[in-house]
């Protein structure tokens, strides 16, 4: 195999040395391991180094490749173009299946080095060498369908020498730099945690050492995800015309699964870190996070399921499948196998305990994933099983997921008063007071602003009976402890939790109470509608300087005040025509145009499709405070463990596991307070 | 002063608080969610049904969000039908069933084999609440030492005696 040009051969032996580099890791750290020697175990960072390495020249290459237009590559004939203008030719990388692979690996092998970074100085500890041989592992069956199924280097048809450039969709908006990296930084990320997971069922090291090690990478790889997804929402409110930020597509669904099921283990851990207990239900969480990373890439890569961001079909489903297969098999094999070591003493005395609400939560985020899964591959079913072709659509995902939802901020208000253990009616009454009486006020407010229905009704008085609460916890922590009332775990997450809420309002609001019409535009005549109004200024067409689009404009004076450019941009080397929405944002609502296809340039007359839609501002805001809310929980509480203790300490054979609380190394900054 | 407002405060969050809490709560959601934001447009009854029927050359997408000609077709046969017809919603979305097929439908029916879809969430809905309570009951017992001592709890015993023992 005769690489075509320099790129494609320094990109495909980048991949290789990923390969061996990760190979000879992991056996390497098996061998170490097994014989006891450390001199094999120190060295095992110098392997992720080399496996990093090795993915970011092959990164480093694509980007020359796509750079110089080297048209040799099958990959720059499919994606590149000489006229893509370069931040979009650098983001072209990841707009197709081989070169998003590629920065999955990137990213992988990324974390892995930081794995092997932080913990350089506890290489003989087995809990850390387990934890590299599953991160080889992983990064080398991202390597194997790098140079197998999903070759970015490979040679491409001879004589090429242009390309359509990437889907037009992926280069006319600047958060498509943004979007995929931060949301493979969340995907990805959770592999650290499910590593070391693997590593305390194969060491038998379940006590709560591993968690707190990876407690932060699980924080971070969360609050990714959570960026990436709003991201994406954003995008697709900006991109594709349709006027809302979530369609419940299959891809959009399979990065939601992961984070149901991510935002569980990250509560349902405090309970295992306080009390010791639900040790298996934790371990089994992880699995399903990661698990599913790979189970959404098989259903969004294989082209199983149809999308729109679906890269069409190849054979890289069946690895991805396989790959899903074993990580269930091994997963649940380890857990069977520890099982005796894995049942924890403790018992949660009353429902009505902290505890008790993180098990509710926990009942309601699976049920909620379950949900989501359910519905992505249900088409599937039927047309296995019974040979139609169905269709699940949002208003199915809307009517389940919502009950759900609402259950959630219920529990969302109620949690952050428990105390641990258990809580006395008497207890309820008096914290959950105010509180209450702040959800009534939602309600009241929101009936004088005009709300009807009862279900956004109620979804905006159980959000303020959970701001209530957050805040309540946030104004109790702060009076004590100045500043750093804002910060640790307790605190940062009831910042996490406003952030949370502010997406309720913003979703219930926009989802019952957008208006859309379609407005026959006359130049220079001025129309009403929904308490604006809209003119026509001109309909224009402009050609790029590369000639290479085409933009069909509307001038549309929105309010007398601001001008709105909705258009029509037609990709002239191939022919494709893409609707970009004119927006004009505001606190309380959005003003949204599309140019309806069939205009033309000098038009006085133009059909333009327009939403008036509340509250999206709130979206992003919301995603900006839980960003900034995860950020200050994970900064220090009041105590901190030193880095430096060790990890954690190996249960005594036939021993139960320890029984003390771990209450006492772990107080709460801000709970069990009156 | 500050006992003086600690103990209004601890008053006023007695049951009479509460019940007036409740009393304002559900008088303003009943008065919220009954009263009616004028006529539905035909605009607003053409956006609702477009949101009930998916494109057909797209998987999952509805015709209100679909931009392709496939689904600005049904768009327009909606438009005409709720302009010019009596026909309620329902039956405009029947209409549509019967000339495109059953995958027409973003929702799937409640009957056959898609009824699956409503009741394994259902089913999963009502194993983790069941399991829920199973759970805290077993923790009760636990917690009540009621129980008989397990053979983990025999194996402790036994542990302990031979350490005991010299």
């Amino acid at each position: 195999m005769i690489a075509a040009s320099v790129n494609g051969a320094f990109g495909r032996a980048g991949v290789m040395l990923m390969l061996g580099a990760s190979v000879f890791g992991a056996l390497a750290v098996l061998y170490g391991i097994r014989k006891g020697d450390t001199k094999l175990l120190k060295q095992s960072p110098r392997y992720a180094w080399l496996a990093f390495g090795g993915i970011l020249l092959s990164c480093v290459m694509m980007q020359r490749a796509l750079i110089t237009r080297d048209f040799s590559l099958a990959y720059v004939q499919q994606v590149g173009s000489a006229d893509t203008p370069a931040l979009y030719n650098f983001a072209a990388m990841w707009s197709a299946l081989e070169g998003s692979i590629l920065l999955w690996a990137l990213i992988l092998a990324g974390f892995t080095a930081a794995v092997a970074w932080r913990f350089r100085k506890n290489t003989e500890d087995p809990l850390v060498g387990w934890a590299l041989i599953v991160m080889f592992v992983i990064t080398a069956f991202f390597a194997m369908i790098s140079l197998g199924p999903a070759d970015p280097f490979a040679n491409g048809a001879v004589g090429v020498s242009s390309g359509p450039g990437p889907n037009p969709l992926l280069q006319n908006h600047i958060l498509v730099l943004f979007h995929p990296p931060i949301l493979y930084l969340g995907f990805v990320g959770f592999t650290v945690p499910f590593a070391f997971a693997i590593a305390a069922l194969t060491t038998g090291r379940l006590g709560e050492g591993w968690l707190l090690e990876t407690r932060r990478w699980a924080l971070f790889s969360w609050a990714f995800l959570t960026i990436g997804i709003l991201l994406g929402g954003w995008w697709s409110y900006e991109v594709l015309g349709w006027g809302g930020v979530w369609a419940w597509d299959p891809v959009e669904n399979a990065s939601l699964l992961p984070w149901l099921t991510g935002t569980a283990y990250i509560h349902s851990v405090l309970v295992q870190e306080r009390r010791g207990m639900l040790r298996v239900w934790n371990l089994s969480l992880l699995v399903a996070t990661f698990a599913l990373t790979i189970l959404g890439t098989f259903l969004t890569r294989s082209g199983v399921i149809e999308s729109v961001h679906a890269f069409g079909d190849g054979p890289v489903g069946a690895w991805f499948l396989a790959f899903f297969g074993l990580i269930v098999v091994v997963s649940l094999g380890l857990i069977a196998w520890r099982g005796d070591r894995l049942r924890s003493p403790g018992a949660i005395d009353s429902p009505l305990s902290r505890e008790g609400a993180f098990l509710a939560n926990n009942v309601l985020f699976t049920v909620f994933a379950f949900v989501v899964l359910l519905g992505t591959i249900f088409p599937l079913l039927v047309e296995a099983l019974d040979g139609r072709r169905t269709v699940v659509g949002a208003p199915y995902f809307d009517r389940l997921t919502m009950p759900i939802g609402l259950v959630l901020l219920f529990l969302m208000g109620v949690a952050p008063v428990l105390p641990w253990r258990k809580a006395s009616q008497e207890l309820l009454r008096k914290r959950l007071f105010w509180p209450a009486w702040l959800g009534a006020a939602s309600v009241v407010l929101a009936v004088l602003v005009g709300a009807t229905g009862w279900a956004p009704l109620v979804a905006f008085g159980l959000a303020g009976f959970a701001a209530g609460a957050a805040l309540r916890q946030l104004a109790l922590a702060t009076r004590r402890q100045g500043w750093r009332g804002f910060v640790g775990r307790a605190n940062g997450g009831m910042v996490v939790h406003l952030g949370v809420i502010m997406i309720a309002v913003a979703l219930a609001s926009s989802n019952n109470f957008t208006h859309a019409t379609r407005l026959q535009l006359e130049q220079g005549v001025e129309q009403d509608w929904q308490g604006h109004t809209f003119r026509l200024e001109s309909v224009s067409e402009n050609v790029n300087d590369a000639g290479s689009e085409s933009a069909l404009e509307a001038r549309v004076l929105l309010d007398n005040s601001k001008v709105i450019v909705p258009a029509i941009t037609t990709y002239l080397n191939i022919g494709i025509d893409v609707p970009t929405p004119g927006v004009r944002t505001g606190f309380t609502s959005d003003v949204y145009l599309t140019l309806e296809q069939g205009a033309q340039s000098g038009d006085t007359l133009v059909t333009i499709q327009a939403f008036v839609r509340p509250m999206i501002l709130w979206l992003w805001i919301g995603g900006a405070v839980m960003a900034l809310g995860t950020l200050l929980s994970a900064f220090p509480g009041s105590k901190r463990r030193r880095a430096t203790d060790p990890v954690s300490a190996p249960i005594p054979v036939g021993a139960t596991a320890a029984a003390a609380p771990r209450g006492e190394s772990e107080p709460d900054p801000a709970g069990a307070s009156a | 002063m500050s006992f003086g407002l600690s103990e209004i405060n601890n008053r006023v969050k007695g049951w009479p608080g509460w019940v007036l809490l409740l009393v304002v709560t559900v008088s303003v959601l009943a008065v919220g969610s009954t009263r009616t934001s004028g006529p539905q447009s035909q605009e607003e009854r053409i956006e609702l049904i477009s949101k009930r029927v998916a494109c057909p050359v797209c998987n999952g997408e509805s015709v209100a969000e679909s931009r392709n000609n496939a689904s600005r077709a049904i768009r327009n046969e909606i438009d005409s039908l709720v302009r010019s017809t009596p026909l309620s919603d329902d039956q405009i979305v029947a209409g549509l069933e019967d000339s495109y097929g059953t995958e027409i439908l973003l929702v799937p029916r409640a009957s056959g084999f898609d009824a699956l879809i409503w009741v394994l969430p259902t089913m999963a809905f009502v194993f983790g609440v069941a399991g829920l309570a199973v759970a805290f009951q077993r923790w009760r017992v636990q917690a009540d030492g009621v129980a008989d001592p397990t053979d983990a709890d025999r194996d402790i015993v036994a542990a302990a005696r031979q350490v005991d023992l010299p």
